[in-house]
């Protein structure tokens, strides 16, 4: 096949490009798609659309000016990266690729009339929309944790002001103080990082606040890449981190915010500083719209994204049950470009080849020591199956960890410009 | 398959989409859709070190490379997984969609 890429930037003024058999070239308006979230999914589904179909006239929904990355904000709270590197903002978006990015919250979409109603007043209609709602917590689940007490005991699992509380809080700890990472149960977002965040505190602590301990009480008995993380804790941080499954502690019950208090069903740790990451499920707006089921998760079709529930609406990222994908920034880049195109497809006529997804997660045991997992995935009978899932192995040599490192910086580079632009 | 094209009709008051120094061509092709994948790694601007550019990588050594992920020849977990993913014609088209396409300084 023959594939020509052309520009125009020479065209002064430069307008209304469309492809023959679009309703723009057939005198109908544009095609109009909304994108509700401006996080990893979101924006990439808004990037790639208009990189792949200049006829979509298309806004993408955010309330904040700037998005911080979950993803390697454990990194800031080593110390070894700054809070404005995993800082971007919507300005190529909107400039380069003629998004019209709108800084407001969605009150409600009315999926009947195909309507997105704003929260400062407004209403948008659209043909497709793209919700991608990232999570929200149950904070039901332990008793005394609420917004409120996320003031004092920090999830910090979305990103932003939360991890500078985190880390500030971190920071002004006593050495010999106790730092305890309370871990969620499955399914949730980022399977390895509360243990990243326990391995990188660490690392923190070794240089300054040697006699510092970690605990982790998990909802689980186990965790993901879980050998990995205990060799490089052990190698590492020998003695410093201390992790207890749900069948040694019966699970965190209830915390008291004021004393930092965290009671399990036998026993109550007093924290010095205290991470509580709660059970997620999809985020509010997803709920709210009627594209969650029973399980608290968004059920999807696995090539196109759309909702089960709601026609005409995609979802993407964190907030999908996707089979057997992880709730990733890489997840949700994957099923963003599948997503993108496919409605590339269903309102312009193009073609969408078969999904390839993909996800691949970078995990710092250490600033220099890296490991990673390369997970491929494919839709089956209507769901999303693993195909093939590879690990970084315990035992391999400093130079291999280190160019892993090396190779999640890039990563990280690679992977924001992917998405922000 | 057919390569899209964009038509570019005269131009339309009240329709101005792009400025003076924006191109939006259209890149959904088959070759664009299959390096979707690739660009969440690999900038398309010609940088990165520890994860080398591809754009503009000759077309020979690009298929060779992927052969050699995918049957184990050479190592890489990651890449390893990605080539699986690849049929032989999946590669040729992404072989030619990277060779053809020059390093992008604005756009990845």
């Amino acid at each position: 096949m023959t594939w020509t890429r052309r520009r125009f930037g020479g065209f002064a003024g430069a307008s209304l490009a469309a492809a023959l058999g679009t309703r723009a070239a057939r005198g109908q308006s544009k095609a109009r798609v909304i994108v509700i979230g401006g996080g990893v999914g979101g924006a990439t589904v808004a990037k790639y659309l208009a990189a792949s179909a200049a006829e979509i006239d298309l806004t993408l929904i955010e309330p904040k000016q700037r998005y911080t990355t979950c993803f390697f904000s454990n990194l800031y709270l080593a110390g070894v990266r700054s809070f404005e590197s995993l800082t971007h903002n919507y300005r190529t978006l909107a400039q380069a690729y003629g998004i019209n990015v709108v800084h407001d919250a969605v009150a409600s979409i009315d999926p009947v009339a195909k309507t997105v109603k704003l929260v400062r007043g407004g209403r948008l209609s659209y043909d497709r929309a793209v919700v991608a709602p990232g999570i929200a917590f149950k904070f039901d689940d332990i008793e005394g944790y609420d917004e409120a007490a996320t003031q004092s005991m920090p999830h910090a699992w979305n990103a932003g002001p939360q991890t500078e509380l985190l880390q500030r809080q971190l920071k002004g700890m006593d050495d010999g103080g106790v730092f305890v990472i309370v871990a969620p149960p499955n399914p949730f977002r980022c399977p390895p990082g509360p243990y990243e965040r326990a391995a990188l505190v660490a690392y923190y602590f070794k240089q300054f606040k040697p006699r510092a301990k970690i605990l982790i009480l998990d909802a689980k008995d186990t965790f993901f890449e879980q050998d990995l993380f205990e060799d490089g804790w052990n190698r590492h941080y020998p003695g410093m981190i201390e992790w207890l499954p749900v069948q040694f502690t019966g699970g965190v019950k209830s915390v008291d915010s004021k004393a930092r208090t965290i009671t399990t069903a036998g026993e109550t740790f007093k924290a010095s500083v205290a991470n509580i990451i709660p059970a997620q499920i999809a985020g509010e707006l997803a709920q709210r719209a009627g594209l969650t089921d029973q399980s608290g998760w968004c059920p999807i079709d696995p090539v196109t994204f759309e909702s089960k529930l709601q026609p005409g609406i995609h979802v993407v990222g964190d907030a999908t049950s996707a089979g057997d994908m992880p709730k990733s920034a890489f997840v949700a880049n994957s099923q963003a470009k599948a997503c993108a195109f496919a409605i590339a497809a269903a309102l312009t006529g193009a073609e969408q080849i078969p999904p390839h997804l993909f996800n691949t997660c970078f995990t710092l045991l250490a600033p220099n020591d890296a490991v990673s997992d390369a997970i491929n995935l494919k839709p089956v009978a209507g769901s999303i199956k693993i195909t093939d899932i590879f690990f970084s192995q315990i035992g391999e040599s400093d130079e291999t960890r280190r160019q892993t490192a090396r190779e999640a910086d890039d990563w990280y580079a690679a992977f924001t410009h992917d998405v922000f632009g | 398959m057919t390569a899209s094209r964009f038509i570019v009709p005269s131009l339309t008051a009240g329709l101005v989409i792009l400025g003076a120094n924006q191109s939006m061509a259209a890149d959904r092709g088959r070759g664009a859709q299959l390096a979707a994948m690739c660009a969440s790694c690999h900038r398309l601007d010609g940088r990165g070190k520890a994860i080398p550019s591809i754009v503009g990588m000759d077309k020979r050594k690009f298929a060779d490379a992927l052969v050699a992920y995918r049957s184990g020849a050479r190592s890489n977990s990651i890449m390893h997984a990605v080539a699986l993913q690849l049929s032989d014609g999946e590669i040729a088209t992404l072989a030619e969609y990277f060779a053809a396409r020059p390093e992008d300084r604005k756009r990845p």
